[in-house]
């Protein structure tokens, strides 16, 4: 047969099995399992809002006027105050996170492994211990008393606006971080010199050059603004003594209230996750057509901005104050909180030193828990959570960072922001409202105040922010290297096996410890889905921070925390024993990142 | 590398079309690659050769039509075979060597599933490494690499598989010229002594010319011509392809008289008393808005004292290290281009063009859709 005759016999055809077999049935599968373990549950709980009658919390089946209601008085400003304090916070936590990870990623200053590292740890303390630490701090007659500091401005302006702006702030540092810093190690230097040689000064350089990096930079706006707002910790610690309302405070009230007000609360929990829609349809906006695809088959080194010694060292110098603020002191503060066993640091006495509350923490009165077994639970819990995060938060993560973006991703994206946004205690609740509903207990499965439930509401909690960060990581691969390596002969394991894991190990071994330590600290979804009789560790220690034996429970926190490094120095020592050389050079100095 | 191991692949492709969403990148592209062939797909952007050579890999999932590799269909009616099932390999215009891996592992991948022994393995990677000249980088990293030492690693990557098809992705595009001319070569030479069907993909004319035994123009998702090169120069079947494998200077033309089976006759648009013998092409008609397209090669410079020829004036000139390139105005806003005469003229300098029938076509300028 010649060419020609060949072509002539040629005619198109469409193939409708083509089509079929286009059905992402994976994706299916993916949708199923938010539906479980997020969607359902939430909206649940937010029908309650407009059909409290529908689950025993009203008489009407169908009404508007809890929506009315939440927006008036304290619930309402709490809403209003939650929207200006989360702008905030996702301004502050931009503006600094852009140059630290300048500063690290870019230039010569000391110690930047220590800074990345001081990153992983602010990432690891959850707000609750932060606030613990403040207040060791600047409460009269503790920590900034024994220097002879008078505190007490310090503490008016901590247990207030200021405080929880600055708390949260520091909080969402750590994700901006991250964030900005993969947009920053992708921006070649060329970008820089392009704009230098061209006649731009320091400034109309940097002013060129970040808009290139403006999807980082709006992706981590939009997740400190969700993290803000969905914060559990600091509404529950700082803003019941602030006298500062913020709505996820005003949703816990309503629903601890007798009555409680679950119509009210579930308004509360809509407008949360609400208000992160115009953010991400801004961030999708600037995202349209760009890609966050980096680290690709050819490969080249970053080169530093070279600081003059002098420089490099007050530049360094003014680092480590801002991280000593930001981290060290509160650390500090809680660290030497649980060496006493007093009411406050400073007595009249004097400072009492004392490992009474170490001892006490193993040992407690009678009324209280010993701290051993729900560490345990919290371990446990950790792990099969982390594992299970892993997993989902990769897939998802995939799906974000596809090439070819279609309404899918979009729907994706939108609902993981959405979901960051959900306050645990609204996971929480939402579970109990569904998981607990006659039928699904009767007649599907009967989780309710089972360990498996709390796993779920965990994960549930967990997979959005971890999608979000690992997006930033899976979508830096070229998917070059994955079809290079199925066009020679590797299959679709083998390929992921072979060059994602590796390439992604690192970022995957992180995702791992932070979902573990961030478990074991987890506070909202675990006081309400914990198992009668296998508290966790964080609900045994905010039992102690409530009281008088706040020592107690600072000691407990230290432990916490202690145990929480040790597993991360174990893991990360272990991942350094066995993974190969060149799974290690990825995201190193000189190495592609 | 002995060329007895390796069995040389057939291509058939089938009227394959491809759709993104509402675009259609591929329009029943049909051809066949001989066993043993170095087949060259020419197109500019969005003609749909990079979409056609993933779906030969197996990248992309064609909407329809039949892909066959040696004996086995890999996509057809209700069969898609996977990238890794394909027998075949490939060079990327990223390299997509991978970072974590050195030189000798990234070349040794596709071996890892083979039934080799560990030994010879190890032997065939090192053969490799010293046939492709890269044995001292062996245990370098990519980014310890220039661009040119990692797309010969890529190269070598996917000779070792030692399979019957290796796909090229441009990957010459991201060289400079000078790498790119040697890079060139060695493809060239390595491939055609393995004794593989390659089928290469590039928007470079003169880098097709010099590697194919045939070429295929794409065009908007379909194959508008596909030969062998010299016939393509010689024969273009429409005015894109004169145009994309590079024309010295196009003119509407009036009056066309057919003076043979093969040949045309015209008067020079900017030389009114002077008429030409011209080229008709086989499949383009002439009928509606013909056009004279000149080849670079055809067009011949003489001084102005020359009894032939019709009137220019130049008005660049370029040193190309063999000779120079001269750019002619032959009347108001009408220039021939990439003139080439071993002897230099001046710029300003009145000359006489002569032409050659064999390297001036008529053809109509817009192709019917």
């Amino acid at each position: 047969m010649t060419v020609e005759t060949f072509l002539a016999e040629t005619t198109p055809a469409r193939q409708p099995m083509a089509r079929l077999r286009r059905v992402r049935w994976s994706g299916l599968v993916v949708w199923a399992v938010l539906m479980l373990l997020i969607i359902i549950p939430v909206l649940t709980f937010l029908l309650v809002a407009v059909s409290p009658r529908l689950f025993r919390q009203g008489t009407s089946y169908f009404t508007l006027s809890n929506i009315s209601t939440a927006f008036q008085g304290y619930t309402g400003r709490g809403i209003i105050d939650s929207l200006w304090v989360s702008t905030l916070v996702g301004i502050f936590s931009v503006s600094f996170a852009t140059l630290i990870a300048w500063m690290v990623q870019r230039t010569n200053i000391y110690g930047r492994r220590v800074w990345s590292g001081s990153m992983w740890l602010l990432l690891l303390v959850p707000t609750w211990m932060t606030t613990l630490g403040w207040t060791d701090v600047v409460a009269p007659g503790e920590l900034g008393s024994a220097f002879g500091i008078h505190t007490l401005f310090f503490y008016h302006m901590f247990y207030g606006a200021s405080g929880i702006v600055f708390v949260l702030s520091a909080a969402a540092l750590p994700f901006s971080f991250f964030v900005i810093s993969v947009g920053m190690r992708g921006l070649g230097s060329e970008f820089e010199d392009a704009a230098r040689v061209h006649g731009a000064g320091r400034l109309l350089t940097i002013r060129t050059v970040l808009p290139i990096i403006a999807p980082a930079l709006l992706s981590a706006f939009v997740i400190s603004f969700a993290e803000a707002m969905s914060d559990f910790g600091v509404a529950f610690t700082l803003g019941t003594n602030a006298h500062f309302p913020i709505a996820t405070y005003t949703l816990f009230n309503a629903i601890y209230a007798f009555p409680a007000n679950f119509p009210v609360a579930a308004v509360i929990a809509a407008v949360l996750v609400i208000s992160t829609v115009p953010p991400v349809f801004l961030q999708a906006r600037v995202m349209r057509g760009r890609s966050y695809a980096v680290l690709s088959g050819r490969s080249r080194a970053v080169r530093r901005h070279q600081f003059r010694p002098l420089t490099r060292v007050g530049i360094t110098a003014s680092l480590g104050v801002f991280m000593f603020f930001v981290l060290g002191l509160p650390l500090l503060g809680a660290i030497t909180s649980s060496f006493t066993n007093t009411d406050s640091f400073v007595t009249t006495t004097g400072i009492h030193w004392t490992l009474q509350s170490y001892k006490d923490v193993f040992q407690p009165l009678a009324s209280f828990t010993t701290l051993g077994p729900p560490l345990w639970t919290s371990n446990q819990l950790g792990f099969w959570v982390a594992s299970g995060t892993l997993i989902l938060a990769y897939v998802l993560a995939r799906r974000m960072a596809s090439r070819s973006p279609g309404i899918g991703q979009r729907i994706t994206d939108v609902f993981l922001l959405g979901s960051i946004a959900i306050p645990g205690i609204v996971l929480g609740v939402g579970y109990i409202f569904f998981y607990d509903q006659h039928f699904i207990t009767a007649h599907v499965v009967d989780l309710y105040e089972t360990m498996p439930l709390l796993i779920m509401g965990l994960i549930a909690s967990a997979v959005p922010s971890q999608a979000r960060l690992l997006t930033g990581p899976v979508g830096q691969i070229q998917s070059s290297l994955t079809e290079a390596a199925r066009v020679h002969g590797a299959t679709k394991w083998r390929a992921f096996r072979s060059t994602s894991v590796p390439l992604l190990s690192r970022a995957l071994v992180w995702a791992w410890l932070l979902t573990f330590t961030k478990t074991i600290s987890e506070l909202a979804v675990s006081q309400i889905l914990y198992q009668p009789g296998h508290e966790p560790a964080s609900v045994v220690i905010e039992t102690y921070l409530g009281t008088i034996f706040a020592p107690i429970g600072a000691a407990a926190t230290v432990i916490t925390l202690v145990e929480m490094v040790g597993v991360i120095g174990v893991v990360l020592f272990i991942f350094r024993l066995v993974s190969p050389k060149g799974w290690r050079r990825i995201g190193e100095a000189g190495a592609p990142q | 590398m002995s060329r007895s191991h390796i069995q040389p692949a057939r291509v058939q492709i089938k009227g394959v079309r491809k759709e993104f969403g509402t675009k259609v990148a591929l329009n029943g592209v049909s051809l066949v690659v001989e066993p043993g062939t170095f087949t060259v797909l020419l197109g500019p952007s969005g003609s749909g050769k990079t979409t056609l050579l993933r779906c030969l890999a197996g990248i992309e999932q064609p909407t329809s039509g039949e892909i066959t590799i040696g004996d086995q269909v890999v996509f057809g009616p209700n069969k898609f075979v996977s990238p890794d099932k394909r027998e075949l390999s490939m060079v990327f215009q990223d390299y997509a060597l991978w970072p974590h891996l050195t030189v000798r592992k990234n070349i040794g991948f596709p071996l890892v599933n083979s039934s080799l022994s560990k030994a010879e393995r190890a032997e065939r990677v090192e053969s490799m490494l010293e046939r492709v000249g890269i044995a001292l980088l062996a245990d370098r990293y990519p980014n310890e690499l220039s661009g040119g030492e990692q797309q010969r690693v890529a190269l070598a990557r996917a000779l070792t598989a030692q399979v019957g098809l290796v796909l090229f992705d441009e990957p010459l595009s991201n060289l400079d010229a000078d790498r790119r001319d040697q890079l060139r070569i060695e493809i060239a030479t390595l491939t055609r002594d393995a004794g593989v069907t390659a089928v290469y993909i590039t928007h470079d004319q003169s880098e097709a010319f010099a590697l194919a035994d045939r070429v295929g123009v794409l065009r908007q998702g379909e194959l508008v011509q596909y030969t062998r090169p010299e016939k393509i120069y010689r024969h273009p079947k429409s005015a894109f392809v004169a145009r994309f494998t590079g024309v010295s200077g196009e003119f509407a033309v009036t009056n066309v008289r057919e003076i043979s089976e093969k040949r045309v006759q015209v008067q020079l648009p900017f030389a009114p008393g002077i008429f030409l013998e011209a080229s008709k092409s086989e499949n383009s008609p002439y009928d509606k808005d013909p056009h004279l397209f000149i080849r670079a090669a055809g067009v011949h410079l003489k001084a102005e004292s020359s009894e032939e020829g019709a009137p220019g004036i130049i008005r660049d000139v370029a040193y190309n290290g063999r000779g120079y390139e001269h750019v002619v105005e032959v009347g108001e806003n009408q220039n021939l281009t990439k003139v080439f005469v071993a002897e230099r003229f001046e710029r300003g300098d009145n000359v006489k063009i002569v032409l050659d029938p064999q390297s001036c076509f008529v053809m109509n300028a817009q192709e019917e859709a």
